[in-house]
């Protein structure tokens, strides 16, 4: 075919183009370069990663189309086979995303001056080390581009190394990720070793000649270490810590593309293995997603930081890829192929969907709150008169993430609701519970979410500034701008186009089910409908949607505008009751989901409190103070009693250490005897 | 044929809207024996509304200005497909009831953008109960649907249509009538009447819709209001033909329809009195009270769908 070799020499300069680009501002050039100043280096090297983003996305482009390029392999010097990185089907689709928004992320950059090239060769080499975790097909190369991804991220979460704030989110985020890293590693080379080999097909040779019970407990420790990647409660503490504190371009990397490294591994270990998914493993990963995608979405309305709300929706979107995940593997396994075929293309839809919408949330209001000064939502206010443009991107991305059709986020959800109710009706035993209970509380976590963006871009964006550096915000750069609206335009693309952008995830999807279900199946009318194969039990299309609400609308319009009885629109101040309007009128981010606080007070343990500082008459206090807090149940619960417990081990060996040399001695000669007795 | 007919029930949705919620306060008067105001006076606030001029405020942004059209864009689009007469709709490939739930989401997220932009206290108020009461109305509505569905095999609103029109008297199992209690609290919760929200009242304290458009002025508010009484229309006309599809026309002949649109507008009636009379004799619930409502929808909806894997074995 035409395009042979073209697709390999892509996908090599894709990955060569970004490891240069990485390194070239970092290393040290000999002094004849010098000429080449820190920032004209970074200045060629943006460009450069640029070029090789767009093309590891077309590379990943060309996977889904089955075009698989040749792998690129070198030889580390170590025992075993030549490292390896390639694509194959599964590994397409998470290419294409990361691709996009690695590209966007590095375009939509506009550092400040004081900035050194650290910032861009971090956010370089950290996309690299993800596209390396995507594209190996080497058990160690996976390990090492994964601890990469970590350490860079970390690095990238403390850049401002003065806040308390970050170099906490990065401690707690390296402790928990290297918890879930040593669960995977030990599978992996637990898996090595019984192989005697690297390459993936060797390993999953090698889980099939284990036995039933150790192959089960080897999966599902892998995937407890894929969970913690992908945010899952009660493990998802370092999320909501970590991602704000990055800047926003690496924030939009975080939470639109690492966290879906947690869910390919889930698919490519977990799943994608002989005799896998174990029993079980299905109905654990719906209920933990559930109880994860109701916890992000509680927590996004409670709170008040732009940023961490956005993290905690990412939460609750991780928790929904999980549930897609494991009814796909319950139907999967109750014999209902095609019905799994249904929630996997859900899950897999929603991950590149979720991954363009998050990605654009945080660049656009990363950059809005970067102009206002504050990512405090009671410090915010009116900013969509001051910067329109950015409005226009952040008010798609936070419709996209409320799950409204017809943008990114609502094909995937549509999907999954098929896929329960049709598997609720198909009966079969544990989808009789939790089809129900996904249901409804898929539901109420959206809606939740919804709510959680309306306060954010309501608070943010409208009514009057809550601060004066919040009324002088500057709109940012005119390119920059732009770069998000195209970000905008390709999320709506993914949501109207929703019945192709499924069809074209066809290989993937058998790549992790097999045989017996067709992606391409479910779009209909050449791409304009979305509707479950059997005799069609029901259909959407939303671009028809798009399509008749623009046709309603230029309806109104045009009937409005012929009528002609008062075209014109005046300006005038709000009314506030005869009184001149003040900015503190208007309702707080607090006050805002302060029905939902209460309702939810049980589960969330909210806490406020009033008391008054100065007494003026009975009834009318001079001053107030009012706090409210909604405490970390996860670390409270989970993570302070581990905490504990590993002090209380310390504590108790420090016992050992008695300080005396006699006893250490002894020490010496019990371990000696004993290792005697041992080998005998 | 088809789209002639889709177009004709949305247009018969859009006409009739502001008709039917005139019907209901006209009877409410009547109960709380005042004489009120005639039937169509929903109609002679529009046209004033129209002829008015639109004020917005200075803080208001691009959004104020394009959610009016969005709104009753997205209302209308729901109209095309919901089955009014007819159990079939050249539309109906484009949306299902799980659409039709995501759009109506989609009016009421615009809506509460909307009232957060003048920058007022009202609008912020109303928009942050709206959207906490949602949050609580929508698992109901999604175990309500998911009863539907599995009872017809589908979510195509047409086919629930047929499927219970179908069965002489499959509208009497528990699952059905149980799936119909929640569904009408639901209704009675997102078309914002007592004892949910008071759409005859002004009073700051209690209102929730009102609260969203009082900055609204002119044909913008017109636009809303216009929205509102087509989506309340919407959602009564999806209880009564989803759940008691009686009359509902299953192939388009002239006699069919006839009958259709008498059955319709009969259903459509004693929804009517229902509510007027509800609204009489209930009070408004305190605004913390309306979880344990909601949470009785989803008590409702939770038991129809378990009576409806149980009785099928």
């Amino acid at each position: 075919m035409p395009l042979a070799g073209l697709d390999g020499a892509l996908f090599a300069a894709a990955i060569w183009g970004l490891a240069a680009a990485a390194l070239f501002p970092a290393i040290p050039l000999p002094s004849r370069f010098a000429f080449l100043s820190a920032a004209s280096r970074a200045a060629i090297a943006r460009p450069v990663a640029i070029a090789g983003a767009l093309a590891l996305a077309a590379v990943g482009a060309l996977g889904l189309a089955g075009v698989v390029p040749a792998p690129l392999r070198w030889w580390p010097g170590l025992p075993g086979d030549p490292f390896m990185l390639g694509v194959d089907a599964l590994a397409a689709p998470f290419l294409l995303l990361l691709g996009l928004l690695t590209a966007i992320s590095l375009a939509a950059r506009h550092p400040g001056p004081e900035e050194g090239p650290a910032g861009l060769v971090l956010h370089i080499g950290f996309a690299v080390a993800l596209a390396a975790v995507f594209a190996a097909q080497h058990a160690l190369l996976l390990l090492v581009a994964w601890e990469g991804m970590t350490l860079l991220s970390a690095a990238l979460v403390a850049r401002d190394t003065r806040s308390a704030r970050a170099r906490r989110a990065a401690y707690v985020y390296l402790v928990i990720s290297h918890i879930g890293a040593a669960a995977i590693g030990f599978g992996l080379m637990r898996l090595a070793a019984l192989a005697g080999s690297f390459g993936f097909p060797d390993l999953a040779a090698a889980l099939g000649r284990l036995p039933a019970g150790e192959s089960a407990a080897l999966v599902s420790l892998m995937s407890a270490g894929f969970a913690v990647k992908l945010g899952l409660a009660p493990l998802h503490v370092w999320l909501p810590l970590a991602h704000p504190e990055a800047p926003a371009p690496v924030s939009a990397l975080l939470s639109g593309a690492m966290v879906k490294a947690g869910l390919y591994g889930l698919l490519r270990f977990g799943w994608q293995m002989p005799g896998s998914p174990p029993a079980g493993w299905g109905v654990t990963l719906a209920v933990i997603g559930l109880f994860t995608a109701l916890v992000g979405a509680l927590y996004a309305v409670v709170e008040s930081d732009a940023k961490r709300l956005l993290a905690f929706s990412t939460v609750k979107n991780a928790g929904l890829l999980a549930l897609a995940l494991g009814i796909a593997a319950t139907l999967l396994r109750a014999g209902y192929v095609p019905l799994a075929g249904v929630a996997l293309a859900a899950c897999l839809y929603h991950a590149v969907g979720h991954g363009l919408a998050k990605g654009l949330a945080f660049l656009a209001v990363g950059e809005a709150v970067h102009a206002a000064g504050s990512r405090d939502l009671e410090k915010l206010g009116g900013l969509a008169r001051r910067m329109p443009r950015l409005s226009v991107a952040a008010l798609i991305a936070s419709l996209s993430l409320s799950g409204l059709p017809p943008l990114a986020c609502f094909a995937g959800e549509w999907l999954l609701f098929q896929a329960l109710i049709l598997g609720l009706a198909a009966g079969g035993g544990s989808m009789r519970l939790l089809a129900p209970f996904s249901g409804a509380g898929l539901a109420l976590a959206t809606a939740l979410s919804a709510a959680a963006l309306v306060k954010l871009y309501g608070i943010a964006f409208l009514g009057r500034p809550r601060s004066a550096a919040a009324a002088n915000a500057k709109p940012p750069p005119r390119a920059m701008e732009v770069w998000l609206l195209v970000l905008a335009g390709l999320g709506l693309a993914w949501g109207l186009a929703a019945p192709l952008a499924i069809a074209a995830l066809a290989l993937p999807i058998s790549a992790v089910l097999g045989p017996g279900f067709d992606a391409a199946s479910l779009s209909g009318f050449g791409g304009l409908t979305l509707s479950i194969p059997p005799e069609a039990f029901a259909s959407i299309s939303p671009l028809a949607v798009a399509t008749l609400i623009a046709l309603f609308v230029g309806l109104v319009f045009a009937w409005v505008a012929l009528r002609g009885l008062h075209p014109g629109v005046r300006r005038a101040p709000s009314w506030a009751c005869g009184v001149s309007l003040d900015a503190r009128m208007q309702y707080s981010a607090l006050g805002f989901t302060k029905p939902l606080r209460l309702i939810f007070r049980p589960l969330i343990r909210a806490e406020s409190e009033i008391s008054i500082l100065e007494e003026g008459s009975p009834y009318f206090a001079q001053k107030y103070r009012y706090r409210s807090a909604v405490p970390p149940l996860a670390e409270s619960l989970v993570f302070s009693p581990m905490v504990q417990a590993v002090f209380w081990i310390s504590t108790q060996a420090r016992r050992l250490q008695a300080g005396s040399l006699h006893v250490y001695l002894a020490y010496l000669l019990v371990t000696l005897v004993a290792l005697l007795m041992l080998a005998r | 044929m088809s789209l002639a007919l889709a177009l004709l029930q949305a247009a018969l949705l859009v006409a009739l809207a502001p008709l039917f919620s005139g019907t209901i306060a006209a009877i409410k008067a009547r109960l709380q024996m005042r004489r009120g105001a005639p039937v169509w006076q929903r109609y002679a606030d529009l046209a004033r509304l129209f002829r008015k001029e639109s004020i917005l405020s200075t803080d208001a942004s691009w959004l104020a200005r394009a959610t009016p059209y969005v709104v009753l864009g997205a209302s209308l689009t729901v109209a095309t497909w919901v089955p009014v007469l007819f159990a079939s709709s050249a539309t109906s490939f484009a949306g299902d009831l799980v659409m039709t739930v995501a759009l109506l989401a989609l009016v009421r997220v615009l809506h509460a953008l909307a009232a957060l932009e003048a920058g007022t206290t009202f609008g912020g108020m109303a928009a942050s109960r709206h959207m906490a009461l949602a949050a609580l109305a929508e698992p109901a509505l999604m175990l309500s649907v998911f009863t539907l569905a599995i009872a017809a095999g589908s979510t195509d609103l047409a086919r629930i249509s047929r499927a219970v029109a179908a069965a002489p008297h499959g509208w009497l199992s528990p699952s059905h009538l149980l799936a119909l209690s929640a569904m009408w609290l639901v209704v009675i919760s997102e078309s914002g009447r007592v004892p949910v929200d008071n759409p005859a009242t002004h009073l700051e304290l209690t209102m929730i819709h009102e609260g969203m458009v009082l900055d609204y002025s002119g044909r913008h508010l017109a636009l809303l209001e216009w929205a509102a009484t087509v989506r309340q229309m919407v959602l009564f006309t999806l209880v009564v033909n989803l759940f008691l599809p009686w009359g509902i026309a299953l192939e388009p002949s002239g006699a069919a329809l006839g009958t259709a649109l008498l059955a319709w507008i009969g259903k459509l009636l004693a929804c009517a009195i229902v509510v007027a009379l509800g609204e009489s004799l209930t009070a408004k619930l305190r605004l913390f009270r309306v979880p344990e409502f909601l949470g009785m929808a989803f008590l409702l909806s939770l038991l129809a769908l378990t009576s409806n894997s149980l009785l099928r074995g």
